[in-house]
């Protein structure tokens, strides 16, 4: 046909508008062209968008076909095999995902579709992966092992309350527990619980509340519902390690169910939103009352049967005190007839009247000795004059025989020293006649030397000593000359 | 026996623990006569002293206030409304 441009370098000029080239008909084949064309003038564009008719990559081709969309237009979206195997992550049904790539139109159905090069998480998807990081990181770290998490005692009568004193929610942790048990005394801490520095302030606010004295028994960190950004602060690291090492432990009260906030899975116990938490904190009065009541009947009962068993410890003691009672009067009662048979309380007079028979006796024995005895020694007395008188008969012989030995003694005595006195008087005439002190008289003497009496003059030598006895005395000499 | 604080000066807490602590003794049996009974005593004075608390049960609320000095101060809160229509 003739006029047709079949270069296609005419576009623009169809595009003019003007009356004779509207007129001009393109095959369909041209008309996509076109359009292809100027979809692929389209520079590389960044979009974002939610994923909608996700179905995994075609198990053929291992392609992704799905769309993107957002509040008011959608687009099919197509992630070559390639592309899609160098995902970081999944994608899923109405994730916020940014998408780089461009249009592309399919000439054989005309169907335009965005063909994504690359895609990353985008707005709360991002953020999400984020916290989903995080809380790998501290789950890594051990902060929310189960065996660090602390008790938290059955009834907290003391708890302290983080979170913002100008919400809804506090009055909420008060309204419940007044409901639920009013013993419980409140302490609430204020903090800032979302917006810039909310993180901050929480970790202050948990800092002050373990800080009370008296301490605590918990501290109840709660915050009401919110879009996943208001509840970001719960997802802040330091906050979260500030919960782990909090030295009073931590109930989280965050959101509503299914939220979940790094803080819920470090807290020592974590419930589903601010009410859970602070009913978890203290049983409810009707619990007490009923504790109470049980004891009470307990109490009773302990008592009762605490008595009864004395009661039956009792009897049964005064059977046996009553049974041995009277087993010890029998045998008293006895020992007491035993001895009432006995003679000497039976007939008490035998006793006296045997001794007094006894003593009959030896007062008869008694006075029969003493006649016997006196009369024994009168005969010796009358006898004893004659026997001294016979005695002295003998005395004048032995008298005079004394007188005669008297003389005989005397005159013995007499002529025994007779003759010695005589032999006597003879010695010493004849001792004093043979006396050398009488020689000496007549003028001799006597020479000594050193070694007596010296009978030669050889004794001598000159200068020896030499000692002359004279009648009347000594003379002591020194030798001059021996001849 | 040795002193015994006075009832009302122990917590709900401290109260009942030794309530508890009472009858599991009384239950088991082991104590005197006079024990038991001076403790079953103790035990009737403390189940009614943990109920009037829990009948005349009031709540305690305070704040956690800054002086001008910085530092923290305990002040008198005010207790949760007894209108029970929820006003959220």
């Amino acid at each position: 046909m003739a006029g047709w441009n079949l270069t296609g370098n005419a576009v623009s000029a169809e595009f003019d508008g003007s009356d004779e080239q509207e007129r001009k008909e393109l095959s369909v084949s041209q008309a996509v062209e076109i359009a292809a064309g100027a979809l692929d003038a389209i520079p590389q564009l960044s979009v974002l968008g939610e994923v909608t008719g996700f179905r995994g990559p075609n198990a053929r081709s291992g392609h992704c076909y799905f769309q993107i969309k957002d509040d008011s237009a959608a687009v099919d979206c197509i992630i070559w095999k390639g592309a899609y195997l160098k995902r970081t992550f999944d994608l899923r049904d109405g994730m916020q995902v940014s998408f780089k790539g461009s249009f592309n139109l399919y000439k054989a159905t005309g169907r335009m579709s965005f063909v994504a090069r690359s895609f990353s998480l985008a707005g709360e998807g991002l953020l999400r992966q984020q916290v989903a990081q995080l809380a790998e990181k501290l789950r890594r770290e051990g902060l929310m092992d189960e065996a660090r998490k602390r008790r938290i005692p059955v009834f907290c009568s003391r708890v302290a309350v983080v979170t913002s004193l100008s919400g809804a929610v506090i009055d909420d942790v008060k309204r419940t527990l007044r409901r639920r048990n009013p013993l419980v005394e409140l302490v609430c801490v204020g903090a800032k619980v979302q917006g810039e520095g909310a993180p901050a302030e929480l970790i202050e606010g948990l800092r002050r509340a373990a800080a009370i004295t008296p301490a605590p028994d918990c501290i109840l960190l709660v915050r009401g519902g919110g879009s996943f950004e208001d509840l970001m602060t719960f997802n802040d690291e330091e906050l979260a390690r500030a919960v782990a090492a909090c030295p009073v432990p931590v109930v989280t009260g965050i959101g509503h169910e299914p939220d979940t906030s790094i803080c819920d899975m470090v807290s020592d116990r974590r419930a589903s939103t601010p009410t859970a938490a602070a009913e978890s904190v203290a049983p409810a009065m009707t619990e007490l009352a009923d504790v109470l009541e049980a004891r009470h009947q307990r109490l009773g009962a302990a008592m009762a049967s605490m008595i009864g068993s004395n009661q039956v410890d009792l009897e049964m003691l005064d059977q046996r005190g009553r049974r041995a009672w009277d087993t010890y009067t029998a045998r008293l009662g006895d020992a007491l007839d035993a001895a009432a048979c006995r003679p000497c309380l039976n007939d008490p007079t035998f006793m006296v009247e045997r001794r007094e028979s006894e003593l009959a006796l030896t007062a008869d024995r008694l006075s029969g000795a003493i006649v016997r005895s006196v009369g024994t020694f009168r005969s010796n007395f009358e006898r004893l004059p004659e026997r001294l008188v016979a005695s002295t008969s003998g005395l004048d012989g032995k008298r005079h025989a004394l007188a005669l030995a008297s003389s005989r003694l005397e005159h013995q005595g007499r002529t025994m020293l007779n003759k010695p006195a005589s032999d006597l008087g003879r010695a010493a005439a004849s001792l004093d006649a043979l006396s050398p002190l009488k020689v000496l008289a007549r003028g001799y003497s006597i020479a000594y030397s050193d070694d007596g009496v010296a009978t030669s003059a050889k004794t001598f030598k000159a200068g020896d000593a030499i000692r002359v006895r004279m009648a009347d005395g000594n003379v002591t000499a020194t030798v001059d000359t021996v001849e | 026996m040795a002193e015994k604080t006075p009832v009302e000066q122990l917590t709900y807490k401290q109260a009942s623990q030794e309530l508890e602590l009472i009858i599991r003794s009384l239950e088991s049996g082991d104590m005197e006569l006079e024990e038991s009974l001076e403790s079953y005593t103790r035990g009737v004075e403390l189940l009614k002293s943990l109920r009037t608390r829990l009948s005349d049960a009031e709540q305690k609320v305070s704040v956690l206030l800054k002086d001008v000095d910085g530092n923290d101060v305990l002040a008198d809160g005010e207790a949760a409304n007894t209108d029970d229509n929820l006003s959220f």
